[in-house]
């Protein structure tokens, strides 16, 4: 990795650092059976949460018949949120209000990538977009700093008042102060100030920090003579160099024996290298409007030359680093000091790590020494905070700098061809669907993943439990969103299932109407015509009207139960026949039966009461209702209907046994009237 | 859910309003007005699922609308699952208020609301067995006529149980349809009649006297594609008794009437061009709302349908009203899931929102 010298931890060969867990973590669960144990099942329930099932081995009842629990299944909630200063709840929080600071951002991008996207990110429109989003996210951290009216008025009670602030929140602001705004590139030292006053209280621990150790050596450096014998001296520099207190560096330097009047004649070359080196390090580029008369450095009001004298300072020190000068210097400490302190400045980790003491001033060293490299943030922001911080950062370190853009947008062999800021997404958003009430978010971020999003926001729909009914309108509606119509009418294929199962029966229907799943829909009409009352006499079609009425009429989708709206219909006309005698009637009836005994959707086994209750219809006094033709169609299901009887499957009609000849006698009548009427 | 980023509001033409929003850590399942008691507080009763605990609880929340409004917990009252619908009912003479809640698991609770000693007491419960089974889905009370209370289910049965002095809790079957018909709501329009809405955009009109079956009934053909096509909210007002509003699926809302049966009002959705429609999602509930234009009720003509209020998954709060634009109130990123207008101050309005919080807005 560019920039890094060396790296301690093995995240320096992987692109994303997973950091491993090395010590499993032991849980008791205490399931309250009786040994032995015969089986255990482990798998996911909803949400972070898994179901552990013991079983025991099935034994004979107790002989004082208390029944000893065959089994039992614990549900195990995991949670892991880093070091717990943020609850489960206020993550969720957090989740829900970074949502549309994040859409609004992508969508900005979206429509600004279609313009030049050089030109576009140097806009000062669109940094004033990266840092509305820096600052939404950043508010939802935490509470919004007291007003400074409040202050003056009573300072001591608002201090106290102020909630404790997040590590999360000062990790924010510091990447929003290096990466994001702008305006603050002028003026970091001040910014650094203004959040080190904001967050002191993070730092006010048991841990020492670069300040406390300073004022401690500061005590022995009164009495001490010849100072750079002693290894404190150099650690004091190394660690002042790595926060950027460069005058204080400095002048320590300066306090180096080989100074001495006396020291000068015979140290000459050792003196040579601390102040090279003391140079080296007030000549540190710095990006910024200006400096302040007291400040080291060099200042660059401009990127390209800040990075051009980037790369010459650090050449620099790298040139001195091999010089052949530190053979001929016999003072080892001094020698040793000052190389580690090239190796600070060269923003070696190791180096960096060991000069400061609290993690929020190594994330200072590194911003200051590493910062081009986004890799570093990334890796620390990983291994610190996790997949929230990880998807939504990553808008600050691209911003503005392609370098990072690239870096974070580089299709990755190693990850399956997707890229970091991808990667990033998706982790967040499996983080997200693992939940109950988050994962409605999840395709927000799914769906700004190039990759793989769409193919992963189908698997967490279809992974849906759809038990409830809500769910399943949030799935479809989201489905409808994306235009996923296929996981949508799988989505509704599930609950209709479920809900046939459940005795749900019209739910059933309807859920495969809306799916338009035909084939399902006439297995179940083979099922559910067992149920239909076949004979006119029977009073229990009436529960039938309602589901009837869900089918709508015969233009819906409704696969083999289209027959019950044309039989209900039928039942109806008969009805009237019955109570009247009113020819119109009859005809109407007589109509109604040749449409159902035409259709291929009328199930066999109510062919024969259907002919039996339209007996009236064929013996009709006045003249024949029914045609050759129309009387030829029901002699052939008649005849299908002898040939089938030969079949094992089947089904006789719950009739009386003349009933068969009874029809076929009333057709042939019917039949001989047509022919002589024609 | 909402995906769409949200506009600045209100727009030009829309009353002016407050908005206070208040996070709640645990999903909001349903939520209501209780009456007020005095002029300072404002007491609000919620059925809130805790996600990482899995307890399920009826809370009252003493609300002060005074700078700055503040939202806090009075009292609370786990119950055995989670509520799928709260109804409140103000008794004659007493100043705790009824609450009955319907649960997932297909049972009935009663409790009263203490709101000055600050408790939620038991009073009786219908159990799951022999009741629904499943989750009941809708429930009503009828605060003027029998003194009972409706319920229907996904399992298709109806049944009516007393709250009254007399047959207090007595569960009685109304009507069963031995799942081959689901109801998701219901809502009475006199003591012997009530409206159930289910899928397919249907309506049933029952008569307590004319048992055995649905004294009429609606079906909407509007269905289009993979959507879903379901009545999840109905309201009847008191001085149209003849009207049922309902609202479902792709942002529908229409009026029916029972005098005119075929000719259903469309106010909103249903692919119908010529009515502006403020969402194109499930419309999780709708209320008519007296607040708009209360004052010319008498002068409005009893075929026009009164304003109404809606709130939909894609995060929309809106009036509505038959020929005019919709007023939108809210336009949130996440889902509205339920809303309530205060009886007593039509001005207020509380509504869940998706991501663990409730809105309370004051129109003025």
């Amino acid at each position: 990795m560019p920039g890094m010298t060396s790296d301690s931890g093995d995240h320096s060969t992987s692109v994303v650092p997973i950091s491993p867990n090395p010590q499993p973590t032991t849980y008791p669960l205490h399931h309250g059976l009786k040994p032995p144990i015969a089986r255990l099942s482990i798998s996911w329930a909803r949400g972070n949460t898994l179901r552990v099932t013991v079983l025991r081995q099935p034994q004979p009842s107790a002989a004082n018949g208390e029944e000893e629990a065959g089994g039992r299944v614990l549900e195990v909630k995991l949670s892991d949120n880093g070091d717990g200063e943020i609850d489960d709840a206020q993550w969720r929080r957090i989740a829900y209000g970074s949502v549309t600071p994040f859409a609004l951002l992508q969508s900005r991008k979206n429509s600004t990538s279609t313009l030049s996207k050089i030109s576009a990110l140097d806009s000062t429109e669109w940094w004033q977009y990266i840092m509305e989003y820096s600052r939404e996210i950043n508010s939802l951290l935490g509470n919004p700093k007291p007003s400074p009216s409040l202050a003056i008025e009573d300072q001591k009670t608002v201090l106290k008042d102020v909630q404790k602030p997040t590590c999360f929140k000062a990790a924010w602001e510091l990447m929003e102060i290096f990466y994001a705004d702008q305006h603050s590139q002028a003026w970091i030292p001040e910014r650094l100030l203004d959040w080190l006053a904001d967050y002191d209280c993070l730092f006010s621990g048991t841990q020492p920090t670069v300040h406390s150790e300073l004022v401690n050596f500061q005590k022995e450096l009164v009495t001490r003579q010849a100072v750079e014998d002693h290894p404190k001296y150099w650690e004091a520099i190394s660690s002042t160099l790595a926060i950027g207190w460069l005058e204080i560096g400095v002048k320590l330097l300066r306090l180096h024996g080989s100074y001495d009047f006396d020291q000068l004649g015979s140290r000459e070359t050792e003196n040579g290298l601390v102040e090279a080196v003391a140079v080296l390090i007030s000549k540190m580029p710095r990006l910024r409007a200006d400096l302040g008369a007291d400040k080291l450095g060099e200042c660059y009001k401009n990127k390209p030359d800040f990075v051009k004298a980037w790369e010459k300072w650090r050449a620099q020190i790298t040139k001195l680093d091999c010089s052949a000068f530190w053979l001929q210097c016999e003072h080892h400490q001094t020698r040793d000091g000052l190389k580690n302190i090239l190796q600070t400045m060269l923003g070696n980790s190791t180096s960096l790590s060991n000069a400061t003491f609290h993690w929020m001033e190594l994330y200072i060293a590194h911003f200051l020494y590493i910062r081009p490299f986004t890799a570093v943030v990334l890796a620390e922001c990983s291994k610190s905070f996790g997949s929230w911080m990880m998807a939504h950062a990553a808008e600050l370190l691209t911003a503005g700098n392609i370098q990072a853009e690239m870096l974070l947008q580089k299709e990755q062999f190693q990850l399956g061809g997707i890229c970091i800021e991808e990667l990033n997404r998706l982790v967040y958003a499996q983080v997200l669907s693992s939940h109950a009430l988050t994962w409605q978010i999840a395709p927000i971020y799914l769906s700004s993943c190039m990759k793989q999003g769409m193919g992963l926001l189908e698997t967490v729909l279809s992974k849906q439990a759809l038990q409830h009914d809500q769910v399943l309108l949030k799935s479809i509606e989201i489905c409808r969103l994306y235009e996923l119509g296929t996981v949508s009418s799988n989505l509704m294929k599930i609950t209709a299932v479920h809900d046939w199962k459940h005795g749900k029966k019209g739910s059933g229907v309807f859920w495969l109407q809306q799916a338009r799943d035909e084939v399902r829909l006439n297995r179940i009409a083979k099922h559910l015509f067992d149920f239909v009352g076949k004979s006119l006499s029977d009073d229990s079609f009436k529960q039938w009207e309602g589901l009837i009425e869900l089918l709508g009429p015969e233009s819906g989708i409704a696969g083999g139960l289209e027959f019950l709206n044309k039989y209900r219909e039928f039942r109806r006309s008969l009805q009237q026949v019955h109570s009247g005698t009113a020819t119109d009637a009859a005809q109407r009836a007589a109509e109604a039966l040749i449409s159902l005994m035409k259709n291929p959707s009328t199930p066999q086994r109510f062919w024969l009461p259907i002919l039996h209750d339209s007996l009236k219809l064929f013996n009709w006094a006045g003249r024949p209702l029914l045609n050759v033709s129309q009387t030829n169609v029901l002699l052939n299901k008649l005849q299908e209907l002898s040939m089938a009887r030969l079949r094992p499957d089947f089904v006789n009609a719950d009739l009386p046994p003349e009933a068969l000849n009874s029809v076929r006698l009333a057709i042939a009548t019917n039949l001989g009237r047509a022919i002589l009427e024609e | 859910m909402a995906l769409t980023i949200p506009s600045p509001q209100p727009t030009s033409h829309s009353p002016p309003f407050q908005v206070h929003r208040f996070p709640q850590d645990q999903y909001i399942d349903a939520l209501r007005w209780l009456p007020q008691l005095s002029a300072f507080h404002r007491h609000v009763l919620l059925a809130t699922f805790n996600s990482d605990t899995s307890i399920s609880s009826l809370q009252t929340l003493t609300y002060t609308p005074n700078s700055p409004p503040n939202l806090s917990l009075q009292s609370s009252y786990p119950t055995p699952s989670r509520i799928t619908s709260l109804k409140t009912l103000l008794i004659p003479q007493s100043p705790k208020p009824l609450i009955v809640a319907s649960t997932l698991s297909g049972s009935l609770l009663f409790l009263s609301a203490d709101l000055v000693n600050g408790s939620l007491d038991f009073e009786f419960s219908v159990p799951e067995k022999g009741f629904h089974r499943g989750p009941v889905s809708g429930i009503d009370v009828d605060g003027n006529g029998s003194g009972s209370v409706v319920s229907v289910g996904e399992d298709g049965k109806i049944n009516l149980i007393g709250i009254g002095s007399e047959g207090r809790g007595s569960n009685q079957r109304f009507f069963d349809s031995n799942g081959l018909v689901s109801y998701s709501t219901v809502k009475w329009a006199s003591p012997f009649e009530f409206v159930t809405g289910g899928l397919g955009y249907s309506l049933q009109w029952w008569d307590q006297r004319r048992p055995g079956g649905p004294v009429s009934q609606f079906k909407g053909n509007w269905s289009s594609g993979t959507t879903s096509g379901i009545v999840h909210s109905v309201d009847i007002h008191p001085s149209r008794k003849h009207t049922c509003l309902a609202g479902g699926s792709s942002g529908t809302v229409f009026a029916w009437d029972l005098r005119w049966q075929h000719q259903p009002v469309i106010l909103s959705g249903a692919g119908t061009p010529e009515t502006y429609s403020p969402s194109e999602s499930e419309i999780w509930e709708v209320q008519y709302d007296n607040y708009t234009h209360s004052s010319n009720i008498r002068n409005v003509s009893s075929s026009r349908v009164l304003p109404a209020m809606i709130c939909s998954e894609d995060g929309i709060l809106a009036v509505i009203e038959q020929g005019e634009v919709p007023m939108e109130l809210l336009a949130e990123p996440c889902a509205i899931n339920s809303f309530d207008i205060d009886k007593e101050n039509p001005s207020d309005v509380i509504c869940s929102l998706e991501w663990e919080s409730i809105a309370i807005l004051t129109r003025s």
